[in-house]
């Protein structure tokens, strides 16, 4: 019916275009700034950041934060970045729909695809890439790409090889993936309460044990303190292959620190393919997980909890695994108690002391619907986001720093290095080693702007990181930006990380019919372990279990990928 | 003779609630289909390829099937009745009392819960029953260690059963009232005049006279069986009780939106669709029997 409905409509336009003048399209269609109009076959000149004549709608299915405080009126879809684009560019992005960001809007992309009702362009996980990939359902983007991509856009997908070759099948591309930016989970702790015990910085497991211990023992947090915090209610204990960058506030290091890699692919000692959720490794770190657990060192209500943050915000406990940007959710805390230190350390080690972590491999796409009149709007948007801004920009945007809440289709997009880079240059910047000028604006302009905001937020000594040392209010926009990369980027880039990679990125055949079944298997024989309202023996049902009800075939399967 | 007038009038009353039926329930059945087929959103479901029984076979391959329907019927089957005589016996006691006042403010208040949304209610219960929540707190009072009542698989089904009563009994009770306020003042005179006390009224005369409703209730409520309630659960559930707390709409919703596996999601609720018409045939000819109820 609704589809009998939308073809009638959609031969409605089609007549109604056709019947307008078609030398139109010349002008309108390809929006090539200055150089339309041109009737000779000789190849038109494309300026990627060019502005369209007419303007050019885009449609986008967007994540919103339902607590973003937005500047008067504005809205997500309605701001002054969205305005800037709109009046400079002629590019008008209106909402199909929103949902709030994470799973409410992951369910509301399943159902979009699902129903085949697609907004021109939004952003996917790799699962629903790869099933829209698979369902036909996304416009090629190589020749717009080819086309109108700029010179700074391809130089960044460059420097990050075998990005575009994931999301490109049969020479087709479909999709503009983020550029993963390297992480790792690292141990959070409050080194003020460190400090006020007496307490050495942790390097291995036992020390993570004692200082949760002491901790809880002294009630540093108030009555009702809780040790180590982690996954939330519907959350996962350990990032998977398929949220592989899924670092922040789950219990990932603690299956690290005994070589365990459970949720991803590994080789085993013989070179074959094995799921790490099945390796006595993790049977080991389950052990000592649940001797943690029965000790109250890890939170009584682990993967019970609305939300394990709370615990964090309201001072109640001290101790979590997170990757470096972890500090842009500690504001609020910070806020609370402008004593919080939280400082990031390199542990737990393994018992070789050296400091393990699975190597992120999904990502973020933009994909553009197929049918879509206009991709190369898309490729402008980010051309745009990417690009030094037109100088219209400083006028109207100066003064606020843009976020993904006002910028639509918002991908994380820089040089390979580009964490480094910023870390480093900005660190370099406050030793008053180099000057501002000597960073690299065209290459790394985030880079570039976290040094220049620098010292509005950090206090000497430069080299100190210490909360007391830091000044929130100095410039409100730009404090989470140096905080996290100063606190938590210096850590995570000087570190020695020993990367383990999946050896699967995405789900096979076999997985796609049986995995709800098997992640079901796993997720709670893991919990009731942990819990311990089952034996540890358990471990070795599951694992018997896992391969008989398709882990065998998937195993196989995944060999086969190698 | 009937007036045709008042008869057309009927229907159109009738009329959204029809509409409403082949939108929401008659139209979507097209998607059956999509059970029997490798459903490809790209080309739509008619061009999908068939893949015959093969979503079903699976279903009953895995042993997940047979837990999620046992722990859709176990808390089904306990909400009904729960949710039948709680009500009953909260309207039977609330009619002895006589203050009106009191009557009106109680009535009101245990309604409310009903327009809570489960979203809300499923906060305060995790609050309510965490491991330094109220109740702990209280337990603690007597010496008792805390429980993790939500990571209880023993305990799960009773606390999501014992929300469910709580948020629906004041709303369920108003049937009744309206059932006891119908019945005749003139026969509790009668038996009053013949030295029947307080309790043998309400054995002898209220409870007969409610009963037919009681029964209409259930038997309709039957048809209920496999909705042991989405909303709730899913706001409430974690790994810890899959084994008597996942019930088919969890899994449906993880199989189908979170890994895609439309068919076999479809398949399953399929099978619930099937299970439940054919419960519903049976409540409708107890309800037919017993309570003299029927449409058609």
């Amino acid at each position: 019916m609704k589809r009998k409905m939308a073809a009638i409509l959609a031969g409605i336009f089609l007549i109604a275009s056709l019947s307008g003048c078609v030398s139109k399209d010349a002008n309108s269609g390809d929006g090539n700034g200055g150089s339309t109009g041109n009737e000779g076959g000789a190849e038109v000149s494309i300026d990627p950041l060019g502005a369209y004549k007419d303007p050019v709608k885009v449609s986008i299915g967007r994540a919103v934060d339902p607590n973003y405080q937005f500047d008067n009126e504005d809205t997500a879809e309605n701001n002054a970045y969205t305005r800037w684009l709109k009046d400079t560019y002629n590019i008008v992005t209106t909402h199909a729909w929103e949902a709030a960001q994470g799973t409410d809007y992951e369910q509301k992309v399943s159902l979009a695809i699902a129903s085949n009702d697609l907004p021109d362009a939004m952003m996917v996980n790799e699962t629903q890439l790869k099933q829209m990939i698979k369902a036909d359902q996304l416009a090629d983007l190589s020749e717009v790409y080819e086309k109108y991509g700029a010179e700074r856009l391809k130089d960044i997908y460059n420097s990050n090889p075998g990005l575009l070759d994931n999301v490109t099948y049969d020479g087709k591309m479909y999709a503009f993936p983020e550029t993963t930016l390297p992480s790792a989970p690292l141990t959070w702790i409050r080194k003020d309460w460190l400090d006020e015990l007496g307490l050495e910085a942790p390097t291995t497991l036992e020390d993570l044990q004692n200082i949760s211990k002491a901790f809880i023992d002294n009630k540093i947090g108030g009555e009702g303190t809780v040790g180590i915090v982690g996954t939330s209610q519907g959350g996962s204990l350990y990032s998977t292959f398929l949220s592989s960058g899924d670092h922040y506030m789950n219990f990932s290091p603690l299956f690290f620190a005994h070589n365990a890699y459970p949720g991803i692919w590994v080789k085993d000692k013989d070179g074959k393919a094995v799921y790490g959720s099945t390796t006595e490794e993790t049977k080991q770190a389950l052990i000592m997980m649940r001797d943690w657990y029965a000790q109250g060192i890890l939170d009584k209500e682990l993967a019970l909890r609305k939300s394990a943050q709370e615990l964090i915000t309201s001072g109640k406990s001290g101790i979590f695994f997170g990757p470096w940007w972890s500090p842009y959710n500690l504001q609020d805390n910070i806020k609370n108690d402008p004593k919080a230190n939280w400082r990031p350390y390199i542990a737990p080690l393994n018992a070789e002391g050296k400091f393990n972590s699975n190597e992120a491999t999904g990502s973020t796409y933009i994909v553009v619907r197929k049918g879509y009149e206009h991709p190369e709007a898309v490729v402008k948007m980010l051309n745009i986001h990417v690009s030094e801004k037109d100088p219209s920009y400083e006028e109207v945007l100066a003064d606020k720093q843009m976020t993904s809440q006002e910028i639509p289709l918002f991908i994380v997009a820089g040089h390979g290095d580009q964490l480094e880079y910023a870390v480093n240059s900005t660190e370099k910047y406050l030793a008053g080693e180099i000057k501002l000028e000597d960073i690299d604006k065209v290459n790394y302009g985030f880079g570039y702007e976290v040094a220049e905001h620098a010292k509005n937020v950090k206090k000497e000594p430069y080299d100190n990181y210490d909360i007391q040392y830091w000044d929130i209010n100095g410039d409100a926009a730009f404090f989470a930006h140096v905080y996290s990369h100063l606190n938590g980027g210096s850590a995570f880039v000087n570190a020695d990380v020993n990367y383990t990679r999946s050896i699967a990125t995405s789900k096979t055949k076999t997985m796609e019919a049986r995995w709800t079944n098997l992640e079901k298997l796993e997720d709670e024989v893991f919990l009731k372990i942990i819990m311990g309202s089952a034996p540890i023996e358990e471990f070795d049902t599951f694992v018997k279990k896992w391969y008989d009800q398709g882990g065998e075939q998937i195993t196989k399967e995944v060999n086969d990928l190698q | 003779m009937r007036n045709k007038g008042v008869v057309i009038h009927y229907y159109l009353m009738l009329l959204p609630g029809l509409v409403w039926l082949f939108f929401f329930n008659l139209l979507p059945m097209y998607g059956i289909l999509m059970a029997f087929k490798d459903f490809n959103p790209g080309i739509g479901l008619l061009k999908s390829e068939w893949i015959g029984m093969e979503n079903f076979k699976y279903m009953f391959e895995l042993d997940d099937s047979k837990e999620i329907f046992a722990n859709t019927i176990t808390i089904a089957l306990a909400k009904m009745v729960g949710n039948l005589i709680v009500p009953l016996v909260f309207a039977l006691m609330l009619n002895e009392v006589k203050n009106r006042l009191f009557t009106r403010t109680v009535q009101t208040i245990v309604y409310l819960p009903h327009f809570l949304s489960w979203v809300i209610v499923a906060g305060i219960m995790l609050d309510l029953f965490s491991y330094s929540g109220l109740v702990n707190q209280l337990l603690a009072l007597f010496g008792v260690e805390p429980i993790l009542f939500f990571a209880s698989p023993q305990i799960f089904p009773s606390l999501v059963v014992g929300s469910d009563i709580w948020k629906e009994f004041g709303f369920g009770a108003i049937i009744y009232f309206a059932a006891l306020t119908s019945i005749n003042p003139e026969m509790y005179e009668a038996a009053a005049i013949d030295g029947a006390s307080q309790f043998r009224r309400l054995i002898s005369i209220t409870l007969p006279s409610v009963l037919p409703v009681a029964v209409l209730l259930g038997t309709l409520s039957l048809g209920n069986i496999l909705n042991a309630g989405f909303d709730q659960i899913f706001n409430l559930y974690n790994p810890m009780v899959y084994s008597t707390g996942d019930i088919i709409d969890t899994w449906v919703y993880r199989v189908g939106l979170i890994n895609m596996q439309y068919g076999l999601a479809t398949a399953v609720g399929l099978l619930k669709s099937v299970v439940g018409l054919f419960l519903i045939s049976i409540s409708y000819t107890l309800a037919y029997r017993f309570a003299n109820y029927r449409i058609f």
